[in-house]
């Protein structure tokens, strides 16, 4: 193996090919998350404002460049996400799931219907919300309650969603509900939603432990679309989430969290080395374990997170089937190791600390917050069931090999 | 697909209610989720005595029972090869 000769060194914090302006709009974007996530944190709100600044390029990231996007790759994604982690994890969560829906569309849609988002999204002007989950069936991916209904050329939605990042800010949805006369629970169509197709109602209200300004309310969702706005076929979710949705979301999310988790703890170390120095005993043992520890569980993620988004961008390039068990393996334990490595990190710096700058709302470590949100991190998409589905799949790679 | 093998695929189609198993019967639609899945391999096993190898394992192979008796065909003969090879 050999290095490429010329390649322009990364920038802090890139190891992807994002152009120099991109970056640069990355910084201010994270710098507007940064100042406002304290007061979207305490309102439980939706960070609107940095949505809008999102807009121009960067929710277009993975739009190819036949449809005007700048071509990101997972790379791409993985960088941005752990930058806007850095500074908030909500907005981190908002921009990696919405990246998750562009790639299914990318990747799955019919032409029609891809030459008609994809410019869209290209320009900013469509914002899509992810709606997977339902009562009943829980994080459940494979499996879906609510039919389509098939009438003149029409689909009918009727749906609710207990659990909707953005739901009630977003230009369009994704939605995956059982295939119209489906067999079985396990016949899937994703189908997209424009706004002003379905009426979207709110159910209930939003005031969680953490990811307060994810605003991820329950929403009915009812309305009529052409049946060409179905991704894929009827039936192909299973397809779909195998090959995108699922390596997508489990990288997004855990960059999201190494983001979060990487942002605490430089904060902790700016604390540690700023004018208040005199008061930390650095010759405790106890303080550098705590340190070394927490640093090791974000560079054990961080490998993690590179090496999986390399696997999946050369599975993606050589057209291989990422349904093999190998593959999902790697990237469901990705999604477990980070889960759990990211806030064991911050719980042990809570400890590291103490009270004063572990524990209260108001410290610059914002080591509170960030505990809170990454709370959240072995919910989203359970572990337990997660760890489930990982002993099936080992039982079929007998030979043990990996991805 | 031999008689045998759609005996040993029809109880892992619970939605199947009594249609005709053919090449292109969906597997998924009928039921079989990734649970089931291994619980059929595992009987493919024991009534033709034929093992998947890993790099079969794909969704693909699950997808229809055509495909999924063309895997087990070639399971079958790189048996054959096998014993073929070890009784020499
Ligand atoms: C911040 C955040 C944002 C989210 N945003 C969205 C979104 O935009 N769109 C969306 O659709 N969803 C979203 N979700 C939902 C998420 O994807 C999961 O589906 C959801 O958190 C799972 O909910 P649950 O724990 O109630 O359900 P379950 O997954 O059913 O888990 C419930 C309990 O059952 C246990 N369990 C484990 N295995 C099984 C099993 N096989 N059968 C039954 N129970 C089992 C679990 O351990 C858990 O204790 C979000 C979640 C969070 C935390």
């Amino acid at each position: 193996m050999s290095a490429p000769a010329q390649a322009a060194p990364a920038p802090a914090g890139f190891s992807s090919a994002l152009s120099a302006s991109l970056r640069a709009e990355v910084d201010q974007v994270a710098a507007l998350a940064a100042r406002h996530a304290t007061d979207h944190d305490d309102r439980a709100e939706f960070p609107l404002a940095v949505l809008d600044a999102l807009r121009p390029r960067l929710l277009g990231l993975l739009v190819p460049t036949r449809y005007g996007g700048p071509g990101g790759s997972v790379d791409d994604l993985v960088d941005v996400t752990i930058e806007l982690g850095r500074a908030d994890m909500s907005t981190a969560m908002v921009f990696a799931m919405h990246c998750q829906q562009v790639a299914a569309i990318a990747g799955h849609a019919g032409p029609r219907l891809a030459a008609e988002l994809l410019p869209e999204i290209a320009a900013g002007r469509m914002y899509l919300a992810s709606v997977t989950t339902e009562a009943g069936k829980g994080g459940h991916l494979m499996s879906a309650r609510a039919e389509l209904g098939a009438r003149d050329g029409l689909l009918e939605i009727d749906r609710f969603a207990p659990v909707v990042t953005g739901g009630l800010h977003a230009d369009g949805y994704l939605i995956t509900m059982r295939s119209p006369q489906a067999r079985s629970d396990g016949e899937i169509s994703l189908v997209f939603a424009r706004r002003d197709q379905v009426e979207v109602a709110q159910r209930g209200t939003w005031n969680p432990l953490g990811m307060r300004a994810s605003h991820s309310i329950a929403l009915q969702l009812t309305g009529r679309v052409p049946e060409d706005q179905v991704i894929g076929e009827h039936g192909a979710f299973r397809r779909i989430a195998m090959n995108t949705f699922g390596p997508l979301a489990h990288l997004g999310w855990s960059a999201a969290w190494l983001g979060t988790a990487s942002g605490a703890l430089a904060r902790v170390v700016s604390v540690l080395r700023g004018p208040e120095r005199s008061r930390s005993d650095f010759s405790s043992e106890l303080l550098l374990t705590r340190l070394s520890t927490a640093r090791q569980r974000l560079d054990t993620v961080h490998a993690m997170v590179r090496y999986t988004a390399g696997a999946v961008r050369r599975a993606v390039e050589e057209d291989a089937d990422l349904s093999h068990p190998r593959h999902q393996l790697l990237v469901n334990a990705l999604k477990l190791t980070a889960s759990e490595q990211c806030h064991r990190a911050i719980d042990d710096l809570v400890t590291a600390l103490g009270m004063r700058h572990g524990y209260l709302k108001d410290s610059p470590t914002g080591l509170e917050r960030a505990l809170r949100d990454l709370r959240s991190a072995a919910l989203n998409y359970s572990n337990d069931r997660l760890h489930l589905a990982d002993g099936r799949l080992t039982l079929l790679d007998q030979e043990v090999r990996y991805a | 697909m031999d008689a045998r093998f759609v005996e040993t695929l029809t109880p892992f189609l619970p939605f199947l209610h009594g249609e005709t198993i053919t090449e292109d019967t969906p597997l998924r639609t009928y039921g079989l989720d990734s649970m089931q899945a291994i619980e059929l391999m595992f009987a493919l096993e024991d009534s033709l005595g034929v093992s998947l190898p890993d790099e079969a394992l794909v969704e693909e192979t699950f997808a229809t029972a055509g495909n999924l008796w063309a895997a087990t065909r070639a399971a079958q003969g790189a048996d054959a090869v096998t014993a073929g090879t070890e009784s020499v």
